[in-house]
């Protein structure tokens, strides 16, 4: 299931841009953004459209990249570890449900266009509500993420996907701030004027779902890095805190998380990009777990090898754990997602003849 | 040995999807019915009929070069053939000779060496067992203290080695001991091979923790053998061991253990009428989930090999990760079974049932092949670079 040269080089110049784009070393930008509207960066957003990354999973004919999700993940984690404030994955589903001059305007970066889909807290998959009835959308919509930052919403309903522009009389946005110093919106359309999208690939929610595992991949890995490094440093007791076998084995446990969520994300990209049906399902789900838990383990955990200073909202690696706990509930927690994983992993096995 | 239509010139000639089916179909043509999915590790009188068959087919060392009667199988198609003896349940035979001591030899040992012990294995004249641990060198094994004193054309050995698997059964010993006590505990440890119906060696076995007596000690008292019996170059045995680790490391990190045990959780949960209660089953989706997991861990070393690249230090969190998850298996399986979880015999005599053995099968598995506490040094020096 290894990949091959070509994608094993697409990956590789994936990592390299958004280390230009989204600098993992260096937090003063996410920290500048932090508990400010819109909360993110509008040129930061053209340059991922000029790179291309905004279509990275559409096909080539629709104006995308046509990468698959091994691609996919690679960028996500590298924005993951950088912290990046930009909703790209709530843009990367709205890009999916459009067409035409929106579809162009939200691949350039020129427009942001975000989707807006979920109607109740913890849900994933089943019905929507929200009406799109003679060109009027009506309904709420919850956690849209960046949402003052939006110039549209790709509405998912019953009768299809309306396209909303964010000024329209007709939309009232509420915003709840957010721990990670970012916002979601809750939408409220009172009728308000909509354009009919397109409808989304079916394996569109799961691809966000590991796009946003592999993003709490990049924070596992930014936050273990940091903190093997400050136990490299600190000292007491006259000795470096990192010779002492209790923190080490702690630091050990966190690495087993963090090499056991690469490997199933990566095994799940793999799934994925072999084509659809309930084991993709499954194996995002299961990523989707595993990750959900490892960031809150590995974030929290990293605290407390830091210590006091660990406590400061001074110290970047607060910054982190912040982030994992918006994002592990975000599109599914873990146990929504074990539930998911064995739904669709008994039916992926009955489908194979393997014993229930 | 007799040629069959499994014996081939060139294994790794096959594809890897006709190789497997071919390790399917001998499985299924040539092990004996009754041996498969044994309970405990089988004694040689036991696993005796499997061996000679495997031995007739050439089946035995998977892992040796063709030109010492091995199958010469590339690192992928060993895990294959691996993969699929678990997948069967075939049942282990006494195996040091072809795992460990074989790859040993054919790296170190001289040619006269060579040529007298390879083909004893094969034939099943020779069967070996390991002398590492002793009572004070466990998990730290390089302060092993068997000595080995150079006696004219003699070496003189005393002391004791433990947790020795199958020594009751086995016709030779190689084993490590110290020949230089002056030297830094890792530079004064050699190689030595001895018969063990020497004068002066005897065996006690080891009842463990699940009643089973397949490890045992053996004592060493003046015990004297040809100085001819000395692997390798004197005083080198430490990094030759350690040479030796390689496709042992993934082999303890195999996800066999766990899925053996996860593959009974549903039916001993239904057995005890607690199989649609909610917290059972997220308890369940979880071991599931981190089984999945595991082996998609375990398919990145792999991958690995198939390569044809050499572990690094990684490799411990795989040992480490399966060992612990087979224990949460069969702490939940216990937990499942209530009070049957103090019983000493299966219910119905059906051991799939049986939690309380694989309950304590299981505390072995974070103690041997390097404790879990070792293991996380290890990682801790080796991977993150800690102090």
């Amino acid at each position: 299931m290894a990949l091959d040269e070509e994608r094993l080089e697409n990956v590789r110049m994936l990592r390299e841009s958004a280390a230009a784009v989204a600098d993992r070393s260096d937090l003063s930008r996410v920290r500048a953004q932090r508990f400010r509207q819109p909360g993110f960066d509008r040129a930061v957003w053209r340059q991922m459209g000029e790179l291309g990354w905004l279509g990275l999973r559409l096909p080539e004919e629709r104006g995308g990249a046509g990468l698959g999700m091994a691609e996919l993940i690679a960028l996500t984690e590298e924005l993951g570890a950088a912290l990046a404030p930009e909703p790209f994955i709530s843009a990367l589903m709205a890009t999916d449900m459009l067409d035409g001059a929106r579809l162009e305007a939200a691949l350039t970066g020129e427009a942001v266009i975000l989707a807006a889909w979920q109607e109740k807290p913890r849900q994933l998959d089943g019905e929507v509500e929200t009406s799109f009835v003679d060109g009027r959308v009506s309904g709420r919509k919850l956690q849209v993420p960046m949402a003052l930052g939006a110039d549209a919403f790709a509405v998912t309903t019953p009768q299809g996907v309306a396209i909303v522009d964010a000024g329209d009389p007709g939309l009232s946005i509420e915003i709840t701030p957010a721990q990670d110093g970012g916002h979601w919106g809750t939408l409220t359309f009172n009728g308000a004027r909509g354009e009919p999208g397109r409808a989304p690939r079916e394996s569109w929610l799961d691809e966000a779902v590991l796009a946003t595992a592999a993003t709490l991949l990049g924070i596992i890995d930014a936050t273990l890095e940091r903190t093997v490094d400050y136990l490299n440093v600190r000292q007491q007791f006259g000795v470096k805190i990192g010779t002492f076998q209790a923190l080490q084995h702690r630091a050990v446990d966190l690495k087993q998380q963090a090499l056991l969520t690469r490997a199933s994300i990566e095994d799940a990209a793999a799934i994925m990009d072999e084509g659809q049906g309930p084991a993709a399902k499954a194996a995002s789900s299961r990523a989707k777990a595993r990750a959900s838990d490892a960031a809150l383990i590995v974030t929290r955990q990293a605290i407390q090898l830091h210590g006091g200073i660990g406590y400061t909202d001074e110290h970047d690696i607060g910054l982190f754990l912040r982030k994992a706990m918006v994002l592990a509930p975000s599109l599914g927690d873990s146990a929504l997602h074990r539930r998911r994983f064995a739904q669709f992993q008994t039916q992926a096995d009955a489908k194979e003849g393997l014993p229930a | 040995m007799s040629a069959s239509r499994y014996t081939l010139d060139d294994y790794n000639a096959l594809g890897d999807d006709d190789f497997r089916a071919l390790v399917r179909d001998f499985l299924k043509e040539c092990h004996p019915p009754e041996l498969r999915n044994p309970v405990k590790r089988l004694h040689w009188d036991e696993a005796k009929p499997w061996y000679m068959e495997l031995s007739r087919h050439g089946w035995l060392a998977p892992n040796w070069p063709k030109q010492y009667g091995g199958m010469g199988l590339s690192a992928s198609k060993q895990l294959i053939y691996v993969e699929e003896f678990e997948n069967f349940g075939a049942a282990r035979t006494p195996d040091h000779g072809m795992m460990l001591f074989g790859p040993l030899l054919i790296r170190y040992g001289s040619e006269e060496q060579k040529a007298h012990f390879l083909p004893k294995i094969l034939s099943g004249e020779h069967i070996w067992c390991q002398g590492y641990s002793e009572p004070n060198a466990g998990s730290d094994l390089a302060s092993l203290r068997t000595q080995a004193v150079l006696d004219g054309d003699e070496w003189v050995i005393n002391g004791q080695k433990t947790w020795t698997t199958l020594g009751g059964d086995a016709d030779w010993i190689f084993m490590l001991v110290r020949t230089d006590p002056a030297a830094k505990k890792q530079e004064g440890i050699s190689f030595l091979l001895v018969p063990m119906k020497s004068k002066g060696v005897s065996v006690k076995p080891i009842v463990n923790l699940d009643l089973q007596d397949e490890f045992s000690e053996v004592f060493f008292d003046d015990v004297r053998v040809p100085k001819a019996n000395l692997v390798g170059e004197l005083n080198k045995g430490w990094s030759m061991a350690k040479a030796l680790l390689g496709f042992e490391r993934i082999f303890l990190g195999s996800p066999r253990q766990s899925a053996h045990a996860f593959a009974r959780l549903k039916g001993l949960a239904q057995h005890y009428g607690v199989w649609d209660d909610p917290i059972v089953r997220d308890r369940y989706n979880q071991l599931w989930l981190d089984l999945e997991d595991h082996k998609a861990l375990y398919e990145r070393f792999a991958d690995i090999l198939r390569r044809g690249e050499t572990l690094g230090a990684d490799v411990s969190l795989l040992k480490l990760n399966q060992s612990e998850l087979y224990q949460r298996i069969s702490e939940f399986m216990l937990q499942i079974a209530g009070e049957d979880g103090g019983r000493l015999e299966p219910v119905d005599g059906n051991a799939d049932l049986h939690a309380p053995g694989i309950f304590l099968t299981a505390r072995a598995a974070t103690i041997y092949g390097g404790a879990s506490e070792v293991q996380r040094n290890i990682i801790a020096k080796n991977v993150l670079r800690l102090p």
